[in-house]
């Protein structure tokens, strides 16, 4: 309600219809008309990302086409076999207002409690379901969102170098006329081999931790999303039943009101644009120094033992980002989700706020990010070690007891821990690693309990904001 | 709400998918021209088919009168449609009076020949897998006739080491009262001895399917998905009064007989020119186009029949499919249509149908100006014309046809054979407006033991709820036949599971695939392979 007259006046002053543009004060509506996305590239940055924010948190209504009477979650465009009986279903969705609703510790953008958890399903054949039994869906925590535009950046990067490599590696096949075995690897994290034959073919068959495509899909606990953009259309939908334009409209549905709620075109393509770019300018998480020495200590010798214990390995502290310049479209998108080629690109130059987060560059210049991750997938979960491995659904492809590795920035000020958020405490959640992080979780769990303890200092200096 | 959606659907335009921009290359190397005197009023296919081994789509054009010619593919990926003219093999006097083209690896070497159809003796012609082929009537005992033939289809019938062969013939210039009642028998041939270990197949036991009511064009098909295809012929009426479309049983190790009425199988009496196949509703049972003068047929196993034999309904009307007239300029007299073929050309997962269409020369009761149609499938199942804004409705006299990517960019592009105008090569450049089309997914099949290939294979491709099918056939069209790639659009879906039903009726498991791939299965592999196009030379077209 605050955000009324400031976006009223944001309309008047660039003749763009923003919020609430041809609405009287009082509309209950959140998106008010639509926005193009040639209307999206005239607004100034700051008031795109204004937009984008006050859809963030705007709790949608039937007005803005809320609800999905006769769609399913689905990311691919399913009807539902009959209406549905309820406009909210905590289960299988709609399931909330706005972003917010859950993306909202420590605070707009950041994760959820437990109480915010969602149920992923994929929406087609059992797209109905009223219960939490695992064989209907994954329960899943809400991430935070800070930093993701530099996430989706490094994502991007690591896909254009997997690609080079391939490429590189079918050019020389070709040209020698002989198999070629490489090492597949970017930003220095490994994803497998793979072998390409002089007939242009190759085999992925030992490809780890990327899809065979060797786009690294980085969001998504499961790391199956390409982009912001992608998360956010497809969210939307499922969670709000807000269905974009660019995905379930007539283009490639045959219908402008696909969802048969009485509202067409529900979120356009400029509406997407500033919520991507909303999520993308999101501050870095950055650590925190504490005032109290002991911890100051602690976390110095607990930064040591996360690295020997083999914690560093998958949880990277950093990885090295060439160009912090955000460019949506994305490069990797596909069909549904607005491409590169497609319509002009609107560049967020994220540097500003690396330099404000006092993020460090190495000897090349590239940004140091600090994720504490890789962007790889790992299996979570051993014989003896099954904790994380409690799904019973394959995501799209992506088998149950596989997850992308957790970014560990913000961590601090993100509990509960874990992909269905089962553990309060990061003690916890360190010893429910088998898996890929078998080894770790053991010299972890065997060590003496200050050893363990300076991990944690450690870890709890990981806040989104200091 | 209920007004409110109903405003919604009022707001929405009628034609919202993707209209495919399909930019006539003109500098393609292709200057073939289809021409000559009546016995090549029909005719006029090309084959589309990869001769050296780079899964490039490679090019045979029939020419009637003037020389058939070979073309090899030399497009970048994703550039201009290039291609170089190279000697096809056959003697000049072996090369005219070509009327089309079929392509299948015959003796399973792993090369694929091609199928010559002639006005005179059909010839069979061994490729060497570089784009060279030599005649091979005498290695494989084939006769080759005197006909004048329009028609071919070929299939592995189960167990077999080679294929059998189907031959469509037209007129007998040469019998009493010729022209009118005086279509010639077509003739099957199966390979006799089958030997999986010899390289020359025997053809020289041909069986008479008699009788013949002027065949344009044929297929074998698993009409009622029993695993044994049959043979669908579609017949002109023009020059056998009485004649019909048929559809013959061929049962394996016995000899063919043709469905009747008490079968089921009802008289269809058209001027058919071209067949299409695709099972649109993905139900196991193909629905068929047939091209004709004036209406289009779309046909589809009757649900209400009695009997659980061949009883088509004709759902064209219904579904805006009959393309009876011409759908651009100030002709409305009846069209002619010949190569028909369903293929998604704006990869929204919606199967479309092309047909090529012109007038047989200048018959004063049909259209004179006769565009190509390009009927865009729709989300509620009809057909909507979109000729005219693709940029194909050219003032051209079309038969066959060759529908395939020929740049490897995903995209469908289009190559029409005229009759006396040059071919026509379409480069389908995307979108209308700005930018990409869905995402798409090419497949390519093989297999060992004969039939690498695997042609009467079906791949099923999984996407969300729905299910995409398409059948690994060669036959139909007109005078055209196609072997390579086989494309899907997928729309927004990124992931499919493919499954194929190999030719003997072994499902394969789920494929788990990306989009926007080609994608090689070879049967019994565990995985796929991904194959990527060579890097181009120059810079993409688009």
């Amino acid at each position: 309600m605050q955000r009324r007259p400031a976006l009223a006046l944001l309309a008047l002053i660039f003749g763009i219809p923003a919020l609430h543009a041809a609405e009287p004060v009082w509309s209950e509506r959140v998106v008010g008309t639509p926005l193009s996305r040639a209307e999206a590239l005239e607004l100034p940055l700051h008031s795109l990302r204004e937009r984008g924010e006050a859809l963030f948190v705007g709790k949608f209504t039937t007005g803005d086409g809320r609800g999905r009477p006769m769609a399913t979650q689905a990311i691919i465009p399913t009807k539902r076999r009959r209406e549905a009986q309820e406009g909210w279903q905590r289960l299988s969705g709609p399931d909330a207002g706005a972003c917010a609703s859950c993306h909202n510790e420590p605070g707009v953008g950041g994760a959820g409690d437990f109480a915010a958890n969602a149920f992923v399903s994929e929406g087609f054949s059992s797209h109905d379901f009223d219960t939490t039994d695992p064989q209907f869906s994954n329960e899943r925590g809400t991430n935070h969102l800070f930093g993701a535009g530099l996430i989706e950046l490094l994502a991007r990067e690591m896909t254009a170098t997997l690609h080079a490599q391939r490429r590189e590696a079918l050019r020389a096949a070709r040209a020698g006329n002989a198999p070629v075995d490489i090492a597949l690897r970017a930003k220095d994290v490994a994803f497998g081999t793979l072998t390409a034959h002089p007939d242009g073919s190759v085999d992925i068959g030992a490809v780890e931790g990327v899809d065979p495509d060797l786009v690294v899909r980085p969001f998504s606990q499961k790391g199956v999303m390409t982009s912001l953009r992608q998360f956010t259309i497809n969210a939307a939908n499922a969670h709000h039943g807000m269905q974009a334009t660019e995905r379930y409209g007539a283009r490639w549905t045959g219908a402008g009101d696909y969802d048969e709620d009485g509202v067409a075109d529900e979120l356009g393509e400029g509406d997407i644009t500033a919520l991507t770019v909303f999520q993308a300018m999101l501050p870095a998480p950055v650590a925190m120094t504490p005032e109290n020495p002991d911890w100051i200590a602690a976390a110095r010798r607990g930064a040591a033992r996360f690295e020997t214990f083999g914690c560093a390995a998958c949880h990277r502290p950093a990885l090295p980002l060439e160009n912090a310049v955000f460019a949506d479209p994305g490069p990797y998108d596909m069909a549904g989700t607005l491409r590169g080629d497609e319509r002009s690109a609107l560049s967020v130059d994220l540097a500003a706020y690396l330099r404000e987060a006092g993020v460090e560059r190495d000897d090349s210049g590239r940004w140091l990010i600090p994720l504490f991750g890789d962007l790889k997938r790992h299996r979570i979960a051993d014989a003896q070690v099954a904790a994380l491995g409690n799904e019973l659904l394959a995501q799209r492809f992506v088998a149950a007891d596989v997850f992308m590795t957790g970014e560990l920035w913000g961590v601090a000020d993100t509990a509960p821990y874990g992909h269905r958020g089962d553990f309060d405490t990061l003690d916890a959640v360190i010893r429910a690693h088998g898996g890929a992080g078998r080894q770790a979780r053991d010299a972890y769990a065997d060590a003496p309990e200050a050893a363990r303890g300076d991990v944690i200092a450690y870890l709890r200096t990981l806040t989104v904001a200091p | 709400m209920r007004a409110l959606a109903l405003l919604a659907l009022l707001t929405v335009p009628a034609q919202a998918a993707d209209i495919p921009r399909m930019v006539e290359e003109t500098a393609s190397g292709i200057d073939q021209i289809y021409g000559g005197p009546w016995e090549f009023f029909v005719g006029g296919g090309a084959a589309a088919f990869d001769c050296n081994g780079d899964r490039l789509p490679d090019l045979a054009v029939a020419g009637g009168a003037n020389p058939a010619r070979l073309y090899i593919n030399r497009s970048d990926p994703g550039g201009a449609l290039r291609f170089e003219a190279v000697p096809l093999g056959l003697d000049d006097r072996l090369s005219t009076r070509v009327t089309g083209f079929y392509p299948l690896d015959i003796d399973d070497d792993g090369h694929r020949d091609l199928v010559v159809l002639r006005e005179g003796r059909n010839m069979l012609l061994r490729g060497d897998g570089a784009c060279g082929f030599t005649p091979a009537n005498t290695r494989w005992s084939f006769d080759g006739g005197r006909a004048w033939t329009t028609a071919f289809a070929a299939q592995w019938e189960r167990g077999a080491a080679h294929p059998t062969l189907a031959f469509g013939n037209y007129v007998d210039r040469s019998a009493p009262g010729s022209p009118w009642g005086t279509c010639e028998d077509g003739v099957l041939l199966r390979p006799q001895g089958d030997d999986a270990d010899s390289d020359a197949p025997d053809y020289s036991d041909p069986f008479a399917l008699t009788p013949g009511h002027c065949a344009l064009s044929m297929l074998f098909t698993d009409w009622n998905n029993s695993g044994e295809p049959s043979l669908r012929i579609t017949n002109d009426r023009q020059y056998h009064l009485e004649g019909e479309d048929q559809l013959w049983r061929i049962p394996p190790t016995r000899a063919p007989r043709r469905y009747t009425r008490g079968d089921g199988w009802a008289r269809l009496k058209i001027w058919g020119m071209g067949i299409a196949e695709a099972d649109l509703d993905a139900d196991g049972r193909p629905e068929y186009a047939i091209t004709s003068m004036g209406d289009t047929k779309l046909q589809a196993l009757d649900a209400e029949a009695e009997t659980d034999g061949p009883t088509y309904t004709d759902l064209a009307y219904a579904r805006g499919a009959t393309a009876h007239r011409p759908h651009t300029g100030g002709d409305h007299r009846p069209s002619t249509g010949w190569h028909a073929e369903f293929a998604d050309f704006n990869n929204d997962a919606l199967l479309d149908l092309y047909i090529a269409k012109g007038n047989v020369e200048a018959m004063p009761a049909f259209a004179a100006f006769d565009p190509d149609t390009l009927l865009l499938g729709s989300w509620d199942d009809t057909f909507v014309e979109v000729g005219e804004a693709a940029g194909i409705a050219l003032d051209r006299k079309g038969r066959g046809a060759a529908v395939a990517d020929f740049n490897l960019d995903g995209a469908l592009d289009l190559v029409v054979v005229n009759r006396g105008d040059p071919v026509t090569v379409f480069r389908n450049a995307g979108r209308s407006e700005a930018g990409r089309l869905g995402n798409w997914l090419m497949v390519e099949l093989s297999q060992g033991g004969g039939n690498r290939d695997a042609i009467g294979a079906r791949i099923s491709a999984r996407i969300g709820n729905r299910t995409l099918e398409r059948r690994v056939a060669v036959g139909g069209g007109h005078a055209s036949g196609r072997i390579g790639w086989v494309h899907l659009g997928m729309g927004v879906a990124e992931r499919a599971r493919v499954r194929v039903r190999w030719p003997d009726g072994d499902w394969s498991h789920p494929y788990e695939v990306f989009a926007n791939n080609f994608v090689l299965i070879e049967r019994g592999e565990p995985s796929v392979r991904y194959w990527y196009p060579p890097e181009a030379s120059a810079g993409p077209a688009r």
